[in-house]
């Protein structure tokens, strides 16, 4: 069998595993109302966001349904995976598996890639749902190229979520603390990152939240290349040529390059690390 | 039993846990704790070793080490697969099957569905799962979720996931915890015909008792450390706790001469208000035919093993009362002094 093989195999079998999880049942309503459920609202042909703009693509409604993905995706993630290694320690499992001739590298990107196919499988089926709502409202469908990149950036942050979680679970000997630094991250990147941001341009003396500033605009986008949820946004918004906030689509990818490359080799490094 | 060459022989292996050791610059800081420090031992094909220290004396470490799960931070392992072929094993986890103390299978997967992701894990297929399933007994559960097993099946679940891949070398931390006399017989049965088939099974227990008539070598684990180590009898010759007898009866062993017609053979003895106990040591026929002519009822006449106290006592040369306490409270301290600074 080769490595690659039985990588998939074994990630497959903790997918299947994943989906059976009580957990995601309570999740799929909440994530029904966030992503179909926003962009049905978004797509209203009355609708008037704040500052008086009003979407009129469906690559623009799909942006502001990300919002669903940032606040119900990624909690998805934390949720089904904050306990992908400690559970397996606390009971004893994690040393079975473990003591298999299989690298622990490869045990690793077994678990990335199991948990993360869990959360995107039901996420990739309502974003389908979500466009053909879109459609359904506006009459339009997004290019083939916005699809692409509203997927590919969509399974890009619910991975670094899910590498957050798994790393806390790693890390973590009991599961109380890993959920709490898995939703601390989540918190953090979600909420709070707004603070940081005013709290730098303070700092630097650009006016706060003024939108029609450059130089807030500037700052904002470049702070936003430092959360998983900034370059998320930065991502669609290579789709959006209205948008420009002074990052450029080859830095955007560059961000979510290293937000998946660091994270993955800290966990990899955790589990050479391991000790049951 | 006759020993062939070994299969694998551990040189000079070590392993030290970290332990954290925040410092205000640094509240990551870990040092070296306690472990297993400089242990040689030779694994043979077909020989079921025994395993026995007290708690926190390092047998779960040195087995987690030979099974792969724990780096070797020292020291070397040679595999030897044929008389002629030697070599450093580079992954242990390809030579051995390591069932862990307490493994609480849960979860909604079948027993067979565990057994497959491990056969995966393996790298194998999952073609000898039935007959593996029947030989721990474990076949007619074999579509049981995890959740509804009792502790005796996880045991034997745990012992198949070990057999997994037909490994040369067979751990088994504290494998009788939480088994029935009746599972722990079928248990002891089960490592007899695997260590007839070839396999090299290494036991680890604190319980000497139950690996009687089970072991053919013994290796005595103190403070992360081997004291002693090869076939029971000579280890117990080495340590001068052979040829001990305990001789039982009813009646009032202080109003016969039985004490001192047995003279300096007599190493304890008891009185209770109806039974008596001698243990001695040295010609155990004249000692029989003493306690027979002196009137009294002979209940029992049989060699005494000695218990894991003992074994200590004779390996360290302490005290029973100091082994004792030292037992009891899980001392981790290495016996050598380790050359290791404490704050690195």
């Amino acid at each position: 069998m080769s490595d690659l093989r039985r990588v998939l195999r074994v990630a497959r079998r903790i997918r299947i595993d994943r989906l059976a999880n009580i957990r995601l049942k309570v999740m799929l309503p909440i994530l029904l109302l966030f992503l179909p459920g926003l962009a049905w609202g978004f797509s209203d042909p009355n609708i008037v966001l704040p500052g008086g703009h009003q979407p009129d693509t469906a690559m623009e409604v799909l942006f502001y349904a990300s919002l669903g993905v940032v606040f119900g995706a990624t909690m998805c993630a934390v949720l089904m995976a904050f306990d992908g290694v400690s559970k397996d320690r606390a009971s004893g499992m994690l040393e079975v598996q473990l003591a298999q001739p299989m690298p622990r590298a490869h045990q690793a990107a077994a678990l990335i890639i199991g948990h993360a196919q869990a959360i995107l499988l039901p996420v990739y089926a309502l974003l389908l749902i979500t466009v053909v709502v879109v459609n359904h409202r506006m009459d339009a469908w997004p290019s083939l190229t916005e699809m692409l990149v509203y997927a590919v950036s969509t399974g890009l942050i619910v991975l670094w979520y899910t590498l957050f979680a798994l790393l806390a679970s790693t890390t973590a000997r009991e599961q109380g603390t890993a959920v709490a630094f898995g939703v601390g991250v989540w918190f953090f990147f979600t909420f709070l990152w707004a603070l940081i941001t005013s709290m730098v341009a303070y700092a630097s003396g650009v006016s706060v939240g003024e939108a029609n500033d450059p130089a807030w605009v500037a700052l904002e986008g470049m702070l936003d290349l430092l959360s998983p949820n900034g370059v998320y946004h930065h991502l669609l918004e290579t789709q959006l040529p209205t948008v420009d906030r002074g990052v450029a689509a080859w830095q955007s990818w560059l961000a979510a390059l290293l937000w998946t490359v660091l994270p993955w080799w800290a966990l990899h490094r955790r589990m050479e690390r391991l000790v049951p | 039993m006759p020993m062939a060459d070994p299969l694998l022989v551990f040189t000079d292996v070590e392993h030290r846990h970290r332990l954290p050791a925040p410092k205000p610059w640094k509240p990551w800081a870990t040092r070296p704790g306690a472990g297993v420090h400089c242990v040689n031992l030779s694994l043979y094909s077909g020989c079921v070793l025994g395993l026995i220290g007290p708690n926190g004396a390092g047998k779960t470490t040195l087995l987690r080490m030979m099974a792969g799960v724990l780096p070797l931070q020292g020291g070397t392992v040679t595999g030897h697969i044929k008389t002629s072929t030697s070599g450093e094993v580079v992954d242990l986890r390809t030579w051995a099957g390591h069932m862990p103390e307490q493994v609480r299978w849960q979860g909604r997967s079948t027993v067979t569905e565990t057994l497959h992701q491990l056969s995966e894990m393996r790298g194998q297929s999952s073609q000898r799962l039935d007959q593996l399933l029947t030989l721990v007994g474990l076949h007619d559960r074999a579509d049981e979720p995890l959740d509804n097993l009792s502790q005796g099946m996880r045991q034997r679940l745990s012992i198949a996931a070990a057999l997994l891949g037909s490994p040369r070398v067979l751990l088994l931390d504290e494998p009788f915890n939480g088994l029935d006399p009746v599972a722990a017989e079928a248990f002891a049965g089960l490592v007899r015909r695997l260590a007839e088939k070839g396999v090299s099974v290494v036991i680890s227990s604190h319980m000497v008792t139950q690996l009687e008539g089970l072991i053919d070598r013994i290796a005595l684990m103190h403070r992360g450390q081997l004291l002693d180590e090869g076939p029971l009898e000579e280890v117990e010759r080495r340590l001068d706790l052979e040829g001990r007898y305990q001789l039982r009866g009813k009646g009032d062993l202080r109003s016969t001469k039985v004490l001192e017609e047995l003279g300096n053979d007599v190493l304890s003895w008891e009185q209770d208000d109806e039974t008596w106990t001698v243990i001695l040591r040295g010609d155990h026929h004249n000692a029989l035919k003493i306690g027979l002519d002196s009137g009294l009822e002979v209940m029992s006449w049989a060699p005494l093993r000695p218990n894991l106290v003992e074994w200590l006592c004779a390996a360290t040369g302490m005290s029973f009362d100091d082994i004792s306490l030292e037992v009891s409270s899980s001392a981790m301290l290495p016996l050598q002094t380790m050359e290791v600074n404490e704050d690195e």
